[in-house]
């Protein structure tokens, strides 16, 4: 499916069950995503992390709804912390099919952000694998002058941060350098194409969702 | 024939100390030219204001710069922070779109620029990944992607192995003869003798062409072959590092050695072709990624020593300078390796002296980062020494280092060396000054290490 309507069709359904409570919808949705994501070939190790992560956020909000809340509310309870499982798999589900690059294309292209917030993006995401490296690095530069960085030391989030500045700076001058115009037109060579189905799977998707929630409480 | 000229160009970063000044140069189109010049004289900046990214992007420029309507595109000294995307191929994408190229004609310039610079394995895998002289290759390939008129290649092979090197300049050439203008800085001459076509030098502030025989004299020079003997060392000897049944994996099995020593007190010398696992070596030996098989240093196991007290005898000096800083000028990095100081080798005078020898006393107040890359690198290599560990581990010393500066940094390494008894393992592609010290020589190929005698 086109990474755009996903993620328009997720961010829809997220913000249609925040307005509308139905614990049915909310169950319903779960369940399609989790069969979604195992059609899909989710490793299992990444479905438990998607289960398990998630549970202290649903738990405590079930907590402080049913048992510590002076007028306890089972239904009202779930259904909040069902929302914490719906929004999280049906993320999971648009990432599981794109990855940052193929959105950043389908933004540009099906939906014509300008090209300097897509690539903008995308090559700040590129920085985050050399960020985590770069704070290693950071921290085993420190001990081999015998400084020691703790994971809240301000020395390592400053040098980290000149990392990122001038990263940035180098960033933008890369860009330039491999004929990035800012404005200016690109062709189109891994066309993200936006088919006839797109258009009736998020409909069809929109309408079972939007019956479920005013049909089911 | 169209020109690059320059007319009355003037640049500076900070309004006082001037990098150029009243600039009157041509560059032919269509030729190989060099630009040679000590460290840190402004060789990246010219070559930034060809590329027109300064003074957009830094320093005040007067003046005019003529490129005749030819495209050009740029290299950076440091390749691995020019891209945007996520792999090679990403990357090549990005730059097309850019100059708004169809599907079929990316098809054949992919080609072309895979062939060209053989990449063919490296297409796929994430730019992160790959090694410093495999970065450039990339960087080189995007460039003949982008198929603009004029090459400006910032030391394009800083990080690449002899063979390496000698493939892309003949590469080069290949492409200058097709009609491409390739402007190009390095600090090392060899190779070029018979590509090179315009030789163009920076003396206070200018930029002189030299005339053909001075040229031809600088490039002969540079290019006779040394031959280096290494002794083989005697395994009796005491080591620092043993490595039984030792691998490394970087995405792929990197190493897988049965058996080895590295010897205490000497100085060895690892050398090997672009991407085969040197700085990965030195990674696992200061616990940066993991290993599998035993690594010892001093008949300890150093995945089970702690880090803390371990890296403080054994260091590394990061082929990236800036990696290696913790302050902001450099008075404060100077004072901050005083601080573990175990001898007194590096005495208050003594620093001062090598400071000055290095040509870096009249900068201690200048942020480190605001430093050329030769000047950093000098400064970072200075640090290693001052902070005395019993090992250092030294990746690359020399890149982007000029003759004069390589001549200072090695004299300085030796020094230390020797009246210390440290333990150096060096890699580097460049052997003048370092070969004729160093004790071993250990080449890294075919995922295995070996001591060799020349």
């Amino acid at each position: 499916m086109n990474p755009s309507f996903e993620s328009f069709l997720v961010l829809i359904i997220s913000l249609e069950i925040s307005i509308k409570p139905s614990l049915v919808t909310n169950l319903l949705i779960i369940i399609f995503a989790l069969i979604y994501l195992i059609i899909r070939k989710i490793k299992i190790k990444s479905l438990l992390t998607l289960i398990f992560v998630p549970f202290i956020a649903a738990f405590t909000i079930f907590a402080t709804l049913f048992w510590f809340s002076p007028k306890p509310d089972l239904y009202y309870a779930l259904n909040l912390s069902t929302r914490v499982y719906v929004y999280t798999l049906t993320i999971s589900c648009v990432t599981i099919d794109t990855d940052e690059t193929k959105l950043a294309r389908s933004l540009e292209q099906n939906i014509h952000l300008p090209s300097k917030f897509a690539y903008g993006v995308l090559a700040a995401l590129n920085i985050v694998p050399r960020m985590r490296e770069a704070v290693q690095q950071i921290r085993t530069a420190g001990m081999m002058r015998g400084v020691y960085l703790s994971f809240w030391s301000p020395v390592l989030y400053f040098k980290a941060i000149l990392v990122a500045l001038n990263s940035a700076e180098n960033l933008a001058q890369g860009m330039e350098s491999h004929g990035y115009v800012e404005g200016k037109e690109r062709s189109v060579i891994i066309p993200i194409p936006v088919k006839k189905s797109d258009w009736i799977i998020s409909a069809v998707i929109l309408i079972i969702v939007n019956i479920s929630l005013f049909m089911f409480k | 024939m169209t020109e690059i000229i320059s007319k009355n160009l003037n640049f500076s970063y900070d309004n006082k100390t001037k990098i150029l000044d009243n600039l009157n140069l041509t560059i032919p189109s269509g030729k190989f030219s060099l630009l040679i010049g000590p460290t840190g004289c402004g060789k990246s900046t010219f070559l930034k204001l060809l590329a027109g990214l300064y003074p957009k992007y830094a320093g005040k420029a007067s003046g005019k710069i003529d490129l005749g309507n030819l495209k050009k595109a740029m290299m950076f000294q440091n390749a691995g922070e020019q891209f945007t995307m996520e792999t090679p191929r990403q990357e090549i994408i990005f730059a097309l779109e850019n100059l708004q190229v169809n599907k079929n004609e990316y098809e054949k310039r992919l080609h072309k620029a895979v062939a060209f610079t053989k990449i063919d394995k490296l297409l796929d895998q994430k730019i992160v990944t790959l090694s410093g002289g495999e970065q450039q290759k990339v960087a080189l390939a995007v460039l003949v992607a982008m198929n603009v008129d004029i090459f400006l290649l910032d030391e394009p092979f800083a990080s690449c192995d002899p063979e390496a090197r000698k493939f892309l300049i003949k590469k080069l050439a290949n492409l200058r003869d097709q009609g491409k203008t390739i402007i190009l800085s390095d600090h090392v001459l060899s190779d070029y003798e018979e590509v090179c076509d315009d030789l163009f030098k920076f003396t206070g502030k200018k930029i002189v062409q030299l005339t053909e025989n001075e040229k031809n004299n600088l490039l002969q020079a540079n290019n006779k072959k040394a031959n280096y003997t290494f002794s083989i060392p005697n395994e009796n000897n005491a080591s620092v590092f043993t490595l039984q049944n030792t691998e490394i994996k970087q995405n792929r099995l990197l190493l897988k050695q049965s058996k080895l020593k590295i010897y205490k007190g000497k100085t060895t010398l690892i050398t090997g072709p672009n991407g085969v696992g040197k700085t990965s070596l030195f990674k696992a030996l200061t616990k940066m990624i993991p290993y599998s098989g035993s690594l010892t240093y001093k008949n300890k196991e150093i995945g089970k020593l702690k880090a803390r007290k371990y890296l403080l005898q054994v260091a590394q000096i990061f082929q990236n300078a800036t990696d290696q800083f913790l302050n902001i000028t450099v008075k404060d990095e100077i004072n901050l390796s005083k601080k573990n100081r175990k001898n007194k080798f590096f005495s208050d005078d003594k620093i001062n002296e090598a400071l000055a020898y290095l040509d870096l006393a009249n900068h201690l107040d200048q942020v480190v980062y605001s430093l050329s890359g030769g000047q950093k690198k000098k400064l970072q290599i200075l640090l290693m020494l001052i902070s005395d560990q019993e090992v250092l581990l030294i990746d690359e010393p020399l890149s982007g280092l000029d003759h004069n500066s390589t001549k200072k940094v090695t004299h300085l390494m030796r020094e230390s060396q020797k009246q210390r008894k440290q333990t150096f393992l060096i890699i580097s592609h460049e052997l003048e000054g370092l070969a004729e010290w160093c004790d071993y020589r250990l080449v890294f190929n075919h995922q295995k290490l070996e001591y060799v005698n020349k």
